[in-house]
């Protein structure tokens, strides 16, 4: 699913991260961050807003400053590197555009400040826009465009330097949800064209799954887990990764573990090979099970709701008050108010430790 | 690899260059110095008497010369009824005025930027040539003015559908909101004239009540400007929702609407205050003695036969200032956000 | 009843405002605009008028009050003829350009009415400024809206930029900055005709060291004249300054950060980003500020009395001293000319400038 990180072209840097600290006053916004990045390939930071993954890439552009730690990009330590000698590019959410300058001088900025001869410039603004499918716009100003062509403006202009990084804090989340499929894809296409390495922060893991080649998971200023798309979702680190990933998310049930079996109100039942944990939180995926004749799975519980998304039919069930969803084919039917039971196979369950939220079992 | 930089580059993320630092700070001390030196010398001289200030500049109370309250005395005691009457025409004028313009021109803004307008040029146009046909019998061929007035309205309210359906060019919100704020491109001379000869033959010369309209009229069009545009900032789906649940247009205005325009309807008090509690020119054409307000009296000062008295002059101007400084500090913080709202954005 | 209300709400709430106006200001201006037609009299019991045709507007364009309006017209200088040709070769120049361009009657017929004001400005100071005659209330008018103007533009702009940076005391600076604009105009023009006192004044000894201690400031014109200018800009530099400020503020963070890392200087990021961006709003606060400073009329009449001679009398004080002797005619011509003249260069400077930039970008 995810392709292999393209054959660097010479322009693209590996960047490393190291023991990244910031503080705002007394405020701990960043803990010991430390990720090592490959030449060429694409990172995605991923979390919930306010977990400290867009400082991180402010600190990673220069413009925040780095309380502690130490940022290399190639071989080179920019720790301290104003942001415009650091060759980085980058893509803000709001795109940033000039509201006063042409498209073609939007893409054009970073060579006129560079000094770089007209013709130069403007052959290499043509072949720029192009690349976005833009040519045609090049005398329009920013506020004549959609929301679409506003972002490809915005990566003209990041990928016209050529630069050894790109940054890119949320560009899709003003596009429209078929838009943003069309330029996820796009992206994912032009990075793996020009090999060069990026960042790219979001709250999406839909974005994340489809376009990292390595994702890594924030929650208040501290790293989860960083892994491939299929690691963090097949194989979380922990409850916060394993909730936050998926969609519908994981179901949970919480309990607890003693002599190898998982007591939860009135259910029981043995799970093999797990260490005794007080308060354990047990995790399986709706797609994972199947809904059976009551009695016969590993719970039971009362179907609440039946969605009919086309595709498929998510149906949530109720057990003491625990909302618990199964992914069926789209021909399942069932009636609210009926009586259920879930089966599974055993090796897609997980088992957490409620208090650490550590996994204490591998599935 | 490390490029030639300018001294004005910074040295370190986030923090400025010493030169940037210099040349930031050193203007903005001057410029405070050329702000505060003068209202410092203002403040020592009302406690000079004539011969500290005559002997040569004297820069420091108690070093140079011995402060006194001699000026101070000489206005709030020997001439207390001209300060204080003065002081109170000021005060009541203004207050006036300002309630006046604020809430007939935030009415108006708010109308404007809710209800759609679409007034006949035509009929305008119409109503302009009986206005002048009017004062033009009135003034050179000697009508009488209520026969004149009375002869155009009934002709307006006859003729005006008659005339308003020849041609048909609509006007719109735009239109009428330009036309309310062109109205401060006037110079209170080109209207004052009339105004004065308005109010001398209602006998209203020297009044309060004559300053206050004049001043809540010459004002309306800041009001309106500014509270357009922050009403147009307040979202209208409140004051939908507001209407849904039966709230009449006047309730939804009370209710909604004002609550969340404090912060525009403080900055526009304090600014049209300034503006009304300054004001010279109208004044001095609307004012003789009894309705004379503080800077007729302070620019008064200029004609004694002494010269002028600094030191009274002084404390003139700082009880002057007082009131102005008390209400900015009460509404400082509304006013970089209030006044700007509209200005900002354009 | 309570519907009836609410039905007419609409009109009822810009009846009043609208109301006000016809009665205080439309009314004023057409009163205003018959009378300065009229020679009016005053006699026991009230007034005599009579229709005197353009006469009020002759006198003053080129009767016996041409000098006090316009300035004395004697020669023209060789310097007069040179600036005056070549900025009339200027002005008719872009005349043709636009005339070459998409034909509109209403844009045609307005920048004829600028080119036709412009030209007898740039002539008006040719024949008096130029030459080393005096000139009159007009050309000291603009005297104030140019040279002031460009004086609290450039003054508070820079203080504002200085203010947006992260500095320390930023919050003092503002208020200390805001001051001058609480004091009424009276008090500005006294409190500088003290700073300003050669003998006993606080710069009393600097005026000594540079041997100007017997020059009376109020008796040279320029002297004079500069002066009310820097008074005006004390006044009203902090207007400048908040206005600017906020707009600076407002500038997103965004576009100055992406041109940084676009490796743009401190002056680049400012005058490719910054600049342009408050650019509207800096046009509409310099319209604002001519509008109100073509009005100018408390400063001068307070600090100098318009003198010496007519040096530093502006036309709105130039129509009161008419008012004062009682030629109602003659203020209300002198009025109506500065609302011409004002109304064409702030409609002139508002197309073409606030308005261009506008439409351009939408």
């Amino acid at each position: 699913m995810t392709a292999p990180i393209a054959e660097t072209t010479g322009t693209a840097k590996s960047i490393s991260i190291r023991n990244f600290n910031k503080y705002y006053g007394g405020f701990h916004a960043l803990k010991d961050l430390s990720i090592e990045v490959k030449a060429g390939e694409f990172l995605v930071l991923l979390g919930p807003s306010g977990c400290g993954k867009s400082t991180a890439l402010r600190m990673i552009a220069g413009l925040e400053s780095i309380s502690s730690g130490a940022l290399l990009i190639g071989d080179r330590d920019v720790t301290e590197v104003l942001p415009k000698y650091r060759d980085i590019a980058m893509v803000f959410q709001s795109y940033a555009l000039y509201p006063h300058k042409t498209v073609a001088e939007n893409i054009g900025f970073p060579l006129k400040v560079a000094k770089t001869p007209a013709a130069e410039m403007e052959a290499a603004v043509r072949a720029a826009a192009d690349q976005v499918e833009l040519g045609e716009h090049l005398d329009r100003f920013p506020g004549q465009l959609s929301g679409g062509q506003r972002q490809r403006v915005a990566l003209a202009r990041a990928i016209i330097r050529r630069p050894s990084v790109f940054l890119m804090d949320e560009p899709l989340s003003n596009l429209d949800a078929k838009l943003r499929g069309n330029m996820r894809a796009e992206l994912k296409h032009m990075q793996g064209e020009l090999g060069i390495t990026t960042i790219y922060v979001t709250h999406d893991q839909i974005e994340a799954m489809t376009l990292a080649h390595r994702v890594a998971i924030m929650k208040d200023g501290v790293l989860q887990q960083l892994g491939t798309p299929k690691e963090v979702y097949s194989d979380p680190a922990n409850l916060f990764v394993a909730g936050f990933m998926g969609s519908p998310p994981m179901n949970f049930v919480t309990g607890a573990l003693a002599n190898e079996v998982f007591t939860s109100g009135s259910i029981q039942f043995p799970l093999l090979s797990t260490p005794n944990t007080a308060s354990a939180t047990l995790g399986f995926r709706p797609e994972d099970c199947q809904i059976t004749a009551p009695g016969t799975g590993f719970l039971d519980a009362d179907v609440f709701t039946v969605e009919m998304t086309g595709d498929q039919v998510l149906v949530t069930l109720r057990m003491d008050g625990t909302p618990l969803v199964v992914k069926m084919p789209k021909e399942f039917e069932i009636e609210a108010g009926a009586k259920a039971g879930i089966t599974l196979d055993p090796k897609h369950l997980y088992v957490f430790d409620t208090d650490t939220g550590a996994r204490v079992r591998r599935g | 690899m490390t490029p030639k930089r300018s001294i004005f580059e910074a040295p370190r993320i986030g923090q400025m260059s010493m030169a940037t630092k210099i040349v930031l700070y050193s203007l903005l001390l001057i410029w405070s110095a050329f702000v505060l030196f003068p209202i410092y010398w203002l403040i020592i001289t009302s406690f000079k008497d004539a011969a500290d200030v005559n002997q040569g500049p004297f820069f420091i109370p108690f070093v140079d010369y011995q402060p006194t309250l001699h000026a101070w005395k000489e206005l709030f005691v020997n001439d207390y009824e001209d300060t204080l009457r003065a002081y109170f025409n000021s005060i009541v004028i203004s207050l006036s005025a300002t309630a006046l313009s604020v809430l007939i021109g935030s009415m108006a803004a708010y109308a404007l930027s809710r209800v759609s307008y679409a007034p006949n040029l035509i009929t305008i146009l119409y109503f302009i040539a009986l206005l002048a046909l009017t004062v033009l019998a009135v003034t050179i061929y000697q009508v009488d003015w209520r026969l004149a007035s009375a002869v155009a309205i009934a002709m307006f309210f006859f003729l005006a559908r008659a005339v308003g359906n020849l041609y048909q060019f609509q006007l719109h919100n735009g239109d009428i909101l330009f036309w309310i704020i062109s109205q401060r491109i006037l110079a209170p001379i080109v209207v004052v004239v009339p105004i004065y000869i308005m109010f001398q033959s209602v006998g209203l010369l020297d009044t309060h009540i004559a300053i206050i309209i004049t001043y809540a009229v010459v004002n309306m069009p800041i009001v309106v400007w500014l509270m357009y545009d922050f009403f147009n900032s307040i979202p209208r789906d409140l004051e939908e929702s507001a209407q849904l649940d039966g709230a009449t247009m006047i309730g939804t205005f009370r209710e909604i609407v004002l609550p969340l325009s404090r912060t525009g309807l403080a900055a526009t008090t304090l600014l049209v205050m300034i503006l009304s509690w300054n004001e010279y020119l109208l004044a001095l054409f609307l004012s003789t003695s009894k309705a004379q307000t503080m800077p007729i009296l302070v620019a008064a000062m200029n004609a004694g036969e002494r010269g002028i008295l600094w030191w009274t002059m002084s404390v003139a101007i700082i009880v002057m200032i007082i009131p102005v400084v008390v209400l900015a500090i009460f509404l400082q913080k509304y006013i970089s956000k209030g006044l700007l709202v509209g200005a900002v954005k354009g | 009843m309570n519907e009836w209300l609410d039905r007419h709400m609409g009109r009822l709430f810009l009846a009043p405002a609208v109301t006000l106006i016809l009665i205080f200001s439309i009314f004023p201006l057409v009163a205003s605009l018959i009378m300065a037609f009229t020679r009016i009299r005053f006699s026991a019991g009230g007034f005599k008028t009579r229709f005197v045709g353009w006469r009020n507007f002759d006198k003053q364009f080129f009767g016996s009050e041409q000098f006090h309006l316009l300035g004395t017209f004697t020669h023209i200088s060789i310097l007069g003829w040179v600036v005056g040709l070549s900025a009339t070769a200027a002005l008719l120049w872009w005349m043709w350009r636009y005339i070459r361009g998409p034909f509109w009657w209403f844009g045609f017929l307005g920048r004829l009415i600028t080119l036709g004001m412009a030209l007898a400005l740039v002539w008006m100071f040719a024949a008096t400024l130029l030459s080393g005659n005096q000139f009159g209330t007009v050309g000291t008018t603009l005297f104030y809206v140019v040279v002031g103007c460009a004086l609290q533009f450039l003054i508070g702009t820079a203080l504002a930029y200085a203010c947006s940076q992260s500095i320390r005391g930023k919050t003092a600076f503002r208020v200390i900055f805001f001051v001058p604009m609480m004091i009424t105009p009276i008090g500005i023009g006294y409190i500088f005709r003290m700073m300003a006192d050669t003998t006993k004044g606080p710069f009393a000894n600097v005026w000594q060291w540079v041997g100007l201690k017997d020059f009376a400031w109020a008796t040279d014109p320029w002297a004079a004249r500069i002066f009310i200018t820097i008074a005006e800009s004390w006044q009203w530099i902090p207007f400048v300054f908040i206005m600017m400020l906020a707009a600076f503020e407002n500038v997103s963070r965004d576009l100055i950060e992406a041109a940084e890392l676009d490796g743009a200087s401190p002056w680049q990021r400012f005058a490719e980003i910054t600049w342009p961006s408050v650019m509207p709003i800096a046009a509409t606060v310099m319209l604002i500020r001519a509008i109100e400073a073509f009005k100018i009329v408390d400063l001068p009449n307070i600090m100098t009395s318009g003198g010496p001679g007519i040096a530093t009398e502006s036309v709105s004080l130039q129509a009161y001293y008419a008012w004062r002797s009682l030629d109602l005619g003659s203020a209300s011509a002198i009025a109506y000319i500065l609302l011409f003249i004002t109304v064409v260069i702030c409609v002139s400077f508002f197309n073409l400038v606030v308005l261009a930039r506008v439409r351009k970008q939408q």
